[in-house]
This record gives structure tokens, sequence and C-alpha cells, in this order.
């Protein structure tokens, strides 16, 4: 179970030893050096006892030679088999079988001794003691419950012995001299002293190897450069062991973590914690490797950045299972890579702002209709930084309030077609930011956290305006909003600022071009009014002439006949054509009069600009049918009283003269909102025979009359219109024959 | 002109300059007969038999129109156009008598298909030479169509 980390591998070896046995065959005879710590005594038990039993044979043989020579033969032939099974066993202990050469050597003693009595004297021969060896080998090389039924093999043998011997089917007892006996019993005695000393001298050297490879192990796990711990193999994870270096890495001891097996969790950074809590649950049923990076909460309440890596393990031996891990400060290593995405993602963001910049730079210099223009930039910024909205608002004529001209999306949409407008002023960040010429931050996050209340705008957490200047005047301000809770810095301010100056001198370009455009077609519609005037003065003015020297003629023939009937008629009609040529006369007169006075403007309340008109063309003593109804509480407007007067005595006088034959004649007199430029829409309505589509633009033309029958020359809405479009106001008439007609027309208020 | 009667169609807003032209035809024998119509409506009512002027005896095709351009209600171009968009109208001789001389007005009359266009002379000689010419041009050596209702 090879893992990533080294130092995890390491921690196991030093838990569960190396996973490889690596055997040295060049030295079959000498002591096999077996890593398996069981192996090894066992091993050491059968080499040395295998080496004391060819020495204590060699010895025994030569001491039986001297002291009982009668015994020569059968000693010899014992002795070469110790010595040659033993040799065996050594080689098979140096081959790894342990249990063979085991059971090799067991059977060894067992057979000697059995032959040993059988021939030599039976059960009474000093040999017999032999089976206390036998028992006791099995006691060291084998099993307890191997180690019983050979106890009973041997006490079985013993009595079988006896039993033969009492019954005369072995042979005679050999005599023991007493020298002997000593020999055969100081064999079994140094045998059994060998085996007690090989046994003992083992497990102390064992004992030590382990203390030593233990302290070894643990040095090391608690000097490298990492926190191991181990923890409980079930879903909670109780701290079992944390290694010291916890202290270094977080301030805590390692008995803090074993005073409260839950510490840990304790530990985990708030935001972290539920992720590392899941993990932990996953890899406790899965038993997969648990390997995360998290933040932990230092006792001095730094947070770090830890990796941490974990295996299950499970111990073959005593069976037990828990997880083994360790924690890696990888603190150093999160934070540079938190700086480099930082880095990655301000340099990102000046990208988008400097090709931003540039298509906006793009499109300023390139469109000139403010219609086009204000839309496309608010587009382009929306969509390089993928903002949530960007609205642009332009100061209007009053210079009281912003109107949004351009809005991106739905809801912007909907926002101009509502005529969405800020008062200029304290009361929004549009309105401060053009009264102070500033930029400005909001952001719903912090301590001055603000909360954004536009309906049509349900998401937006943070904003900036930017005020929009031309020639150092703020014409405007540009909102650009976002659904981050702080998605602008100080820093934002430098760039999208550039960015509005940009929008803002495109602003004035296209101003200036539509201005231009404006004076052209001015140009040209006085042009033609010049013409068409020229033309008119012309046709109308010649018409009374052709009359007057026409009848002229006729008066003469009517004197030379005496049809003096006839002439006073003609004279009639010569004297009307002078009169009608007077009228027009003064007509032109006054409309050129309008053109050149450079009258005072002032403040009037329209109201009584109408109550005046409505005197002069019905005078109270005046018992009119004609009901006139005037709104209450119209604005103030800006221009000169007189031409205002009599726009409005125009135009109620040209209501009275085409109400036909309606039977309750009323003229209404207020107004309509106002027009995209923030002008007040007056309006006269009256329920007279109304005017056909066709003629809405001729009524206006200079001496036009629909009905030659009504008097009049045909200046009046002529007059009417020029007094308007002095003042910089518009006229215009909704109307359809028989359904009344309503004039409507802009005029500047204060 | 052999046994039947002329009958010459004026549309003029100005009273006077009707009474004029009517006079004067009167005395010269132009004319048997002349409608005077005030405005374009009335007389484009009348060409076409719409409203009071729906009997074709009572209301006969004019055999030459003079008309004056600037008329309220319906203008003289208009009534020019109608004239001459309609096939059977199109083939009497528009005659147009204007006080204006503007170059403009000359070249929409004769774009709309005007057979003719004069200005009213300021001078009672004048129009009367005027009318004589116009009547003799016309209705005397010009050869009409034959027009039918």
């Amino acid at each position: 179970m090879p893992s990533s980390n080294p130092f995890l591998d390491l921690a196991r070896n030093a838990i569960l030893g190396p996973t490889t046995q690596t055997m040295n065959f060049g030295k079959l005879l000498s002591l096999p050096d077996l890593k398996n710590s069981d192996a090894r005594v066992t091993a050491r038990l059968i080499y040395f006892t295998s080496v004391g039993l060819i020495a204590l044979s060699l010895v025994f043989f030569l001491v039986i030679s001297l002291v009982a020579p009668n015994l020569t033969g059968r000693v010899t032939v014992m002795a070469l088999m110790t010595v040659l099974v033993s040799f065996g066993n050594i080689v098979l202990v140096n081959y790894g079988n342990l249990r063979l050469a085991g059971t090799l050597l067991i059977t060894l003693a067992w057979v000697v001794v059995t032959i040993g009595s059988i021939t030599a004297g039976g059960i009474s021969a000093p040999i017999a003691i032999g089976y206390m060896i036998v028992v006791l080998l099995g006691g060291v090389l084998s099993s307890n419950r191997v180690n019983l039924y050979l106890t009973f093999l041997c006490i079985g043998t013993g009595i079988l012995i006896a039993y033969a011997e009492t019954n005369g089917l072995i042979p005679q007892a050999v005599q023991y001299t007493p020298s002997a006996r000593v020999a055969i019993y100081s064999f079994f005695l140094l045998a059994a002293l060998l085996l007690q000393s090989i046994t003992a001298g083992n497990m102390r050297g064992l004992t030590a190897n382990i203390r030593k490879s233990e302290e070894k192990y643990r040095s090391l796990l608690e000097n490298i450069p990492i926190t191991t711990y181990i923890n409980s193999p079930d879903e909670n994870a109780y701290t079992e062991y944390v290694s010291p270096q916890v202290k270094k890495l977080l301030g805590y001891v390692q008995d803090d973590f074993l005073r409260d097996p839950l510490f840990w969790i304790k530990i985990i950074h708030p935001e972290d914690r539920e992720r590392v809590l899941a993990e932990n649950i996953r890899t406790a049923q899965t038993h997969e490797p648990f390997n995360m990076e998290y933040r932990l909460i230092t006792k001095d309440g730094r947070s770090i950045w830890v990796k941490d890596e974990a295996i299950f393990l499970r111990d073959e031996s005593n069976q037990s299972e828990y997880w083994l891990g360790v924690w890696t400060d990888i603190t150093s290593r999160k934070v540079a890579e938190e700086e480099q995405a930082d880095l990655i993602s301000v340099m990102t963001k000046r990208t988008i702002q400097l090709q931003t910049g540039a298509d906006v730079s793009r499109a300023a210099s390139s469109i000139l209709d403010l219609d086009k223009l204000l839309p496309t930039v608010a587009e382009l910024i929306r969509n390089h930084f993928d903002y949530y909205y960007v609205g642009i608002f332009l100061v209007d004529a009053s210079k009281q309030w912003a109107i949004l001209r351009a809005a991106t999306g739905e809801m912007g949409r909907q926002m101009i077609a509502a005529g969405h407008k800020l008062e200029i002023g304290e009361s929004s960040m549009i309105g401060w930011c053009i009264l102070h010429g500033q930029a400005r931050i909001a952001l719903d996050a912090g301590e001055e956290a603000v909360r954004f209340r536009n309906p049509l705008l349900p998401l937006t957490r943070s904003e900036i305006a930017l005020p929009l200047t031309a020639r150092g005047e703020v014409i405007g301000a540009m909102t650009i909003q976002s659904e981050l809770s702080s998605a602008f810095s100080r820093a934002d301010i430098t760039v999208l600022q550039a960015m509005a100056d940009q929008v803002g001198n495109a602003i004035q370009n296209a101003r200036l071009f539509t201005e231009r455009a404006g004076l052209i077609k001015e140009l040209e519609g006085r042009n033609t009014e010049l013409e068409r005037f020229t033309y008119t003065v012309s046709h109308d003015l010649k018409s009374p002439l052709v009359t007057i020297r026409g009848f002229l003629g006729f008066l003469r023939d009517s004197a030379r006949t005496g049809n003096m009937e006839r002439f006073d008629r003609d004279m009639h009609r010569i004297a009307n054509a002078v009169d009608k040529m007077q009228a027009l006369l003064n007509d032109l007169l006054e409309l050129s009069r309008v053109g050149r006075l450079n009258t005072l403007h002032e403040d009037i309340p329209f109201g009584k600009i109408i109550q005046e008109a409505v005197e002069l063309v019905i005078p109270p003593s005046d018992e009119t049918r004609v009901k006139i109804i005037v709104q209450q509480d119209l604005p103030v407007v800006h221009g000169d009283h007189l031409r205002l007067v009599e726009v409005m005595q125009n135009l109620i006088s040209n209501a009275v003269k085409f109400m036909g034959n309606q039977a309750e004649p009323r003229i209404e007199i207020g107004q309509h909102g106002f027009d995209q430029d923030g002008k007040p829409v007056f309006f006269v309505r009256d329920n007279g025979i109304g005017i056909e589509p066709q003629y809405h633009e001729r009524i206006f033309g200079l001496f036009n009359r629909l009905d030659p029958t009504i008097n009049g020359t045909g200046i009046g809405l002529t007059l009417v219109k020029r007094i308007i479009e002095l003042h910089g106001g518009r006229i215009w008439v909704e109307s359809r024959l028989g359904a009344g007609a309503t004039f409507y027309f802009t005029l500047p208020s204060n | 002109m052999v046994g039947e009667p002329i009958l010459v169609m004026l549309v003029e807003d100005n009273v006077d300059h009707a009474e004029l032209v009517i006079r004067t035809m009167e005395e010269h024998r132009i004319a048997n007969k002349v409608r005077h119509f005030l405005d374009g409506q009335s007389a484009l009512d009348y060409l076409f038999h719409r409203n009071e002027y729906v009997d074709p005896q009572l209301n006969p095709r004019p055999h030459v129109i003079l008309l004056d351009l600037r008329l309220p209600r319906v203008d003289g171009i208009d009534v020019l156009k109608a004239i001459k968009e309609d096939n059977e109208l199109k083939s009497i001789p528009v005659v147009v008598l204007t006080t204006s001389e503007a170059e403009k007005d000359v070249a929409r009359a004769y774009y709309n298909h005007a057979n003719s266009y004069l200005v009213k002379p300021v001078g009672f000689e004048e129009f009367k030479k005027l009318m004589d010419d116009l009547g003799f041009y016309w209705l005397g050596w010009n050869t009409n169509p034959n027009i039918r209702d």
C-alpha cells in the first residue's frame, strides 16, 4: 500500500515493519537473519540448539569412550545421528523451513532417547531422563498443544518400554558404572542448561531489539517536520495518538488532543468544517484514503492551511483497525497560490478594462448619433466586465433632473420607457455624483453596507456612479451595477473614469454634431420658409391687384354706359380688395416683427396668460355660449408675455371660430405631461368641426385657409407657430373631421 | 360649336376673380355657360357625379376647365391629378389660371399634365385679351375630343 507521501510510508514501516523479507542464501550455516521477530526467535532456538547438540554429542562420545567402553558402539551411532540431523537442521533453518527443522529436532531427540532406553537398560536406564529434554525442546520449538501431545507421547513410550521390560521383551539392562551414569546425567543437564540459556538469551535480546527499533522509529516519527496522528476507525475519528510536532504546528500540545478526542474537529476553520466532516464520514465507510486540504485555527488564533492525508490500516496480528494520518503545513504554498490567483485576476481585469476602453473609444469616435452611441457604450461595458446593469443618465435642460437615456437589458428598456429620472442632489448616487462631479462607490458589504432597493434591479449588490463631463461641465452620469457585494474598488475608479471621460467627450461631440445638423436643417427650413414667403406674398398680394385693376376697367365701362348699379357693386369690390391688401400687409409686418423682436423673457404663470387671452377673445361682458375649462395649477413658463398671450388668443379664437353648429361648444386648456426634454406640453382642445389629417401641416402655412367663407387672412396659426418656435417650443395638432381638434405645444418652463 | 352649348368649368376661390372671368366670357360670347366652383372638393364632386351632382344630365362634362392652383379643401394640383388620372376625364383640356408665376407651380402643373398654364394679368385690357385668346384658342381653333358622359 505505497502512498504518495514518503513520510506516510516511513510511519507505516515504523509500525508494521517492512513489507518485504530478504534472505541471504550464501551463508547457509550461519545464524539466519530473519526480519519477522517470531520466526527469528524460533530460528535462533533451533540454530543454537543444533550447534549445542553437535558440541555436546562430540564431548559425550569422547567421555563415554573413556568411562564406559562397553557403551561406545551405541553412543557412536546416536552421536553420529545427532550430529547429522543437527547439521541438516541448520541448513533447513537457513532455508527458512523452521517447521520441518523443529519437527526433525524433536523427532531426533525422541528417537535417540527411545532407542537408548530400549537398547541400554529399559526405563530405569539413565538415558530415559532424556524424555525431559524432548518435552523441553517441544516447549521451545512448538506450540503448547503440540507439546502436550509430545508429553503424552513420551509418557506412553515410557509405559510401553516398562511393559516390555517386565515381560522380557527387551534385552537385559546394561550395567552402568557410576561414572557412566554421571556422564549421562551431565549430558542431559548440560542439554537442559543449553536450552534454558538459549531461550532466555534470545528473549532478552529480542526485547532489547524491539525496544531499540521502537525507539528508533519513534524518534524518527517525532522529529520529522510533519505531525502524525492515529484516529479511531469509526466515523467519530477519535484521536488516539498525535505526535508532539503538533505543538509546533498549532501551538496545542499532545494532551489537548488526547484529553478531548474530538478536539481536532473543534479547531477546523468554520468555513471548512462541513466539507472535512463529510469526507471523514465517507472515507470511514469506504476505507478509501482520506486526502484533503483545509484550514485549522491555531492556539493563537491564526488560520493555517494543512494537507491531511490518512490511510486505513488493519493490524493482522492483533486485529486492530485505525486511521494513520499526517498533517503537513501548506500555508505558505496556499498563500502563494492565492497571491498568484489574485494577481491573475487583477491582470485579467486590467486587460479587460483596457480592451473595453479601446472599444468604448472606438465607439465614441465613430458614432455621432447620441441615441446609438449611449446604448452601444452601455452594452459594451456591461458585456466586457459581465456586470449586471449599466445605465447612462444625462442632465436635462432644467439642470434639475438626470434623465435615463441608455440602459442595458429588459429592465433598462422598461425604465427608459417609464421615463426614469433622478433629481440632481443628495438623494441618489447619480444625483450626488452629478452635483459633486465625483465618482462614488456603494457596496452591500463592509461597515457601510448599502441595501439596494430598485425593484427592477433586484440583484444589484454594489454600484459605482461616474460623472460624465464635457468641457469641465458635468453633463450626466453613468451607473455600473454588479451582483457581487464588493465589485468595485478605488483602483477601478481610475480606469472606469477614464472611460467615462471618453464617453463624456463623445456625448459632447455627438451633441455638437446634432446641433450642427439641427442648424443646417433649420437653415434649410428658413430657406424654404423664405421661398414660400416670397411665393405667398407675390401670389396673395397680387390677387387683390388683379381684382382692383380688372374692375377698374369695368368701372370705366359702367360710367360710360351709365350702369350705376354695376358701378357701385364694382366700387365695393375694389374697396374690399384694397382692404384685403392692407390686412395682408399688416399681417406680414406683424410676422416679420415677431421674428425680429428681441423682447424681454420672463417667468409668467401659464394660468395668467390663459386668463388674459380668454378676456381678449371673449370679454367678460359677452354672454357667449362657449364654455372654457382651464386646468388649475399650471406651471410657470419662461417667455415673452405679450407674444404668449397672442398665441393663446389665436388658438382660443380659432377654436371658437371653427365650432360649427356644436350644441354645447366647449374649450379645454391644460397641461399634458412633459416632452422628452422635460418641457411641459400644453393643449387647447375644442369639440368643433375638426380638421382632416391631410391638412394638419397645411393649417400652419402662411395665408392658408381651409374655409374661405370664414373671416381672416390665414395668418393666425402661422403666427402662433412662429412665436412658439422662437421660444424653442413645438406645435402640432391632433384631430379628425367632426371630432374636434386638440392643439399641443411645448414651452420652456423656468 | 355646331349647335352644341359650350360649357366652361371655372374653379376659383376668389369670387372677384371669378366675376372677372365670367363677365369677360359673357361679354365676348366665348361660352354658352360657365359653371363656377369655389373649392377643389366641390369641383371634383361635380366631375365625378358625387353628392348633389349625381345626375349626369344636369351636370354634363365641361369642354374646358379653368383651374386656380391655391384652393381651399382640395388643392388645385390635386384636382388636376384626379382629373388626369381618370381615364374618362383626362381628355378634357385643363387650363391653369392663377396669380402665381412661381417656376415650381408651372413645373408641377405641367408635370401633372396640365394642358396650359396662364398667369392672371394685372390690368383690365390684358385680362380681356387673355380671355379672348383663350376662348378663341381652346374653344374656337382647337379641335376638342368628343366628350361623352
